[in-house]
């Protein structure tokens, strides 16, 4: 038996959750039949206002797979849907294709040329990357107005084959798969690396997730949707030219739908197209010449007033929500249970990574100066050392976000210096971030069980691990709590717990002791001794000289980038030289462990 | 010797429409400089003030000598209520501020654009004015282009002072580099931004009400013109005033030049590849870190 868990702020939300989500995909169902009904009976008009509701349903759906989920605004990507529409129209003039074939080698074509723009295009950021995009629409007209392929300027008519009952059919059919295949993304490990690097580009690379490729392939099924979009659309209108197959106002009308219905969600970008399709088909037959003005005050309305869209009014009821990828978790029976660290990984003693003279400078500043820094398995190293001595620097050196200028980081026999970071996160090293980086939308049980999908984890084996975690950082009632909901000790115990979850046999810890109860910090010893029995290398940037000492095995003393002292952690308490440059003065008395 | 004369008639006009660019940008250089708002509507600021400086034309025989200080007046007022009506509504820094703001403006052009559209018609219009050529030497130039890029340079530079010699420019300056800082030592830092975002669109007023005589503007060029000068900050490094001018001359030979060789329609063309290959190989801009506001 499952046990239900009632989240403290709505209460009876999870009883009636399920029937919410039900609900949705029944209207949602009734609204389709609706549709086919007026593609089968309907007149000319009604099937023509389906298909452009339709063929807004797709592009919506395109747009917020690229803006909504990963983050990257584009401001071009109607540039797929013309180069859809042209690759479709040469495919259905010059080869006779059928427009089904002629459809699928558009999508084909735009994938395609999605893959290595996408590749270059996505090292941008924010602005860059949404007006980089608009160039590039601008560039695919500019070549469909001055060559002479199809059409040129003047444009060229295609021949049509379809009834418009039938092209709004398929639409309509097009715009469910889009539908789905969002719905089914939002449920897919996929969905969760977009999600957390939408959150935090950086963390999500900690996790070992490989930011890039999941970028890329967001933007090719982007892609892909908006030129099936353009293909259809050809079809439909039978006619091709460059002013109307990259037409800036269905990116417009595009962006304002999905902001309207909700960016990022499932239901958003459905309720915004059909909302402001029917409103702008109104507007059309009423004020045709005002009907651009009253979209751009809508756009204005939505960002202003209504920053969460459409969608965001029913999530006030505990309605649409996001459900959970796999959750909730399990109850696992006590035969079914396994260490939640895996047998030794290495032999205990053994060198897990090794720094050797590396060197970090800031232009004049150096931050690491010759640092030389060992883990063995199954050993607790701290470094301990002034505000400023490099401790981060060094953990940034190390996981691959900041490069060394000189020196060699070893992991085993791999040399760690050239490797992306999620490749180090991957390869077993994993570390938490001084001010806790979590990825607001994923609930704390999505953020345990994204690190063991980068690392390739099998899933039953995953949501076991996960639910194990949950449990023993005592976070199993709050599993689908946002971490924005979580209290700092939490938020770090989460923190430890995703670092946890990539099986490293290097855990890089920065402060995670600082601010914790004593309770707290009991909790995170124990975790600590019992990564550190299976063989894991710990190694532990501290403030709180106190937390760590008791477990230290091994210390090192940082100051203004150069190790002043290492050593047993008693001796090295007694240093004159650690007393002085940690404490300040050399007459105060040791801390005592 | 013909060849050298083409040469450096293709440089020098170049230099000059890189300061008409670089009029044209500056407003929006600013305004990133301080706000971190790339204002979209910009190039629509700059049309409305080029038809309307058409209208005055029509109906005074008025010349740029009035268009401009009305334009700029009308754009001050504009921009202050811009950001007051929208933009200070939106909290920057707030995770998908950027986004927001950018959307803002994005609707704000599309109802600037279409009400011009409305008022003024979807033909190119200009102002007939300074038509007459200039001789230099052996070489000669159209006196619009002359005038217009003499202006741009002397704004450009009258702006520069006033940033780096002034108290208000140093406050502007102050907010631009940190405004936590700003604001923690007493500055207003949001009638800042307001006079920033209004000095902002009373550029593009002017800098419109001047290139009309230039180049012939309709109610939809503003997107392109935003582009363009989105393009010419970026390439100087955002916010960056030295690099804008660097940019500006660099971007303006390469248009008239190519333009010259390759034909209009693939000058366009040319700038938006610079434009997207700028971005990939130096986001940071021409100067990088060296001379930001």
């Amino acid at each position: 038996m499952r046990r239900r868990h009632i989240r403290p702020t709505f209460p009876g939300w999870r009883a009636t959750g399920l029937f919410k989500q039900e609900g949705a995909w029944l209207i949602f169902g009734v609204a389709v039949v609706a549709g086919v009904l007026i593609a089968l009976f309907g007149n000319g008009d009604q099937a023509q206002l389906l298909f452009s509701t339709c063929l807004f349903v797709v592009l919506a759906y395109a747009w917020n797979i690229i803006s909504g989920l990963s983050g990257y605004v584009s401001f071009g990507q109607v540039g797929f849907f013309g180069i859809g529409a042209y690759v479709a129209a040469t495919c259905q003039i010059a080869w006779q294709w059928d427009w089904y074939l002629a459809a699928l080698g558009a999508v084909l074509a735009a994938v395609l040329l999605a893959l290595p723009l996408g590749t270059v295009m996505l090292r941008l950021q924010g602005i860059f990357f949404a007006l980089g995009m608009f160039g590039l629409s601008h560039i695919g007209a500019l070549i469909a107005t001055s060559t002479p392929l199809v059409g040129g300027s003047m444009g060229e008519p295609v021949p049509i084959v379809g009834s418009t009952q039938e092209t709004a059919l398929v639409m309509l059919a097009c715009a469910v798969g889009s539908v789905l295949l969002t719905a089914w993304l939002l449920r897919s490990p996929l969905g969760l690396r977009l999600l957390a690097l939408r959150d935090d580009e950086k963390a999500a690379e900690a996790s070992g997730i490989n930011t890039n490729a999941s970028k890329v392939v967001a933007f090719c099924l982007s892609a892909g949707l908006a030129a099936l979009a353009g293909a259809l659309y050809v079809w439909n209108v039978g006619f091709i030219d460059p002013g109307s197959a990259f037409n800036n106002t269905y990116e417009l009308q595009t962006i304002l739908m999905v902001l309207f219905g909700g960016i990022g969600t499932l239901w958003g970008p459905l309720l915004g197209a059909v909302v402001i399709s029917l409103i702008s088909n109104a507007l059309w037959a009423q004020f045709p010449q005002q009907q651009q003005i009253i979209l751009g005050a809508l756009i204005l309305i939505a960002v202003l007033w209504m920053p969460g869209g459409l969608v965001s009014l029913f999530q006030r009821f505990g309605w649409l929500r996001r459900r959970p990828v796999w959750g909730p978790p399990p109850m696992i029976e006590a035969e079914a249970r396994r260490a939640l660290f895996p047998a030794a990984v290495s032999r205990t003693g053994e060198p897990a990574l090794r720094c050797e003279e590396i060197t970090r400078r800031f232009g004049g500043l150096t931050a690491l100066n010759r640092v030389n820094l060992e883990a063995r398995s199954g050993q607790i190293v701290a470094v301990i050392g002034p505000n400023g001595a490099g401790k981060t620097t060094l953990f940034n050196l190390i996981t691959g976000f900041d490069r060394c200028n000189g020196g060699t980081i070893r992991f085993g026999e791999t040399l760690l210096n050239r490797l992306a970071p999620y490749r180090i996160a991957r390869a077993g090293i994993a570390r938490t971030f001084q001010t806790c980086r979590p990825f607001p939308s994923l609930t704390a049980w999505e953020t345990l069980l994204l690190p063991a999908l980068a690392a390739g984890i099998p899933k039953e084996e995953t949501i076991r691990t996960a639910t194990q975690m949950l449990e023993r950082l005592a976070l199993r009632e709050q599993w689908d709590a946002s971490p924005e909901g979580l209290p700092p000790g939490q938020l770090r115990f989460l923190e430890i717990g995703r670092a946890l979850m990539l099986r490293p046999r290097v855990l890089l810890l920065d402060e995670v002791m600082a601010g914790m109860s004593p309770e707290e910090i009991h909790l995170v010893h124990a975790l600590l001794r019992e990564a550190v029995a299976a063989g894991c290398a710990v190694v532990a940037i501290e403030h709180v000289v106190p937390a760590i000492m008791p477990i230290a095995d091994h210390v090192y003393v940082l100051d203004f980038g150069t190790t002043i002292a290492q050593g047993r952690p008693d001796e090295v308490l007694r240093n004159p030289a650690v007393i002085e440059a940690y404490l300040g003065t050399g007459e105060e008395a040791p801390v005592n462990a | 010797m013909l060849q050298l004369q083409t040469y450096l008639l293709l440089l020098l006009t170049g230099i000059m429409w890189g300061g008409v660019y670089l009029l044209m940008a500056s407003g929006l250089n600013l305004i990133y400089g301080v706000m971190k708002v790339v204002n979209l509507a910009h190039g629509d600021f700059i049309v409305v003030a080029g038809l309307l400086a058409v209208t005055l034309y029509g109906a005074f025989r008025a010349g740029p000598a009035l268009a401009i200080p009305v334009a700029t007046l009308l754009f001050l007022l504009v921009g202050g209520l811009v950001y007051r009506g929208l933009l200070a509504r939106v909290e920057t820094t707030a995770p998908q501020g950027e986004l927001r703001t950018l959307l803002i403006t994005f609707g704000l052009s599309s109802i600037i654009s279409n009400i011009a559209l409305l008022i003024w018609g979807g033909q190119y219009q200009s102002v007939p004015f300074f038509q007459s050529a200039v001789h230099l030497g052996a070489l000669f130039f159209p006196e619009s282009l002359l005038v217009s890029s003499l202006l741009a340079f002397a704004l450009a530079f009258a702006v520069q002072l006033w940033l780096t010699r002034t108290r208000s420019g140093r406050l502007v300056r102050a907010t631009a580099q940190s405004e936590l800082g700003a604001a923690s030592c007493g500055l207003n830092t949001g009638r800042i931004r307001l006079l920033t975002f209004a000095l902002g669109a009373a550029m593009a007023g002017a800098a419109g009400a001047l290139t009309v005589v230039l180049i012939p503007v309709q109610a939809a060029s503003g997107g392109f013109m935003t582009v363009q000068a989105f393009t010419l900050i970026a390439l100087g490094g955002l916010g960056n005033y030295l690099g804008a001018l660097l940019a500006a001359i660099l971007l303006g030979v390469i248009e008239v030049s190519s333009s010259y060789f390759l034909g209009a329609s693939a000058a366009s063309a040319v700038i938006y590849v610079i434009f997207i290959l700028v971005l990939i190989v130096r986001p940071q801009g021409l100067l990088g870190q060296r001379g930001r506001i």
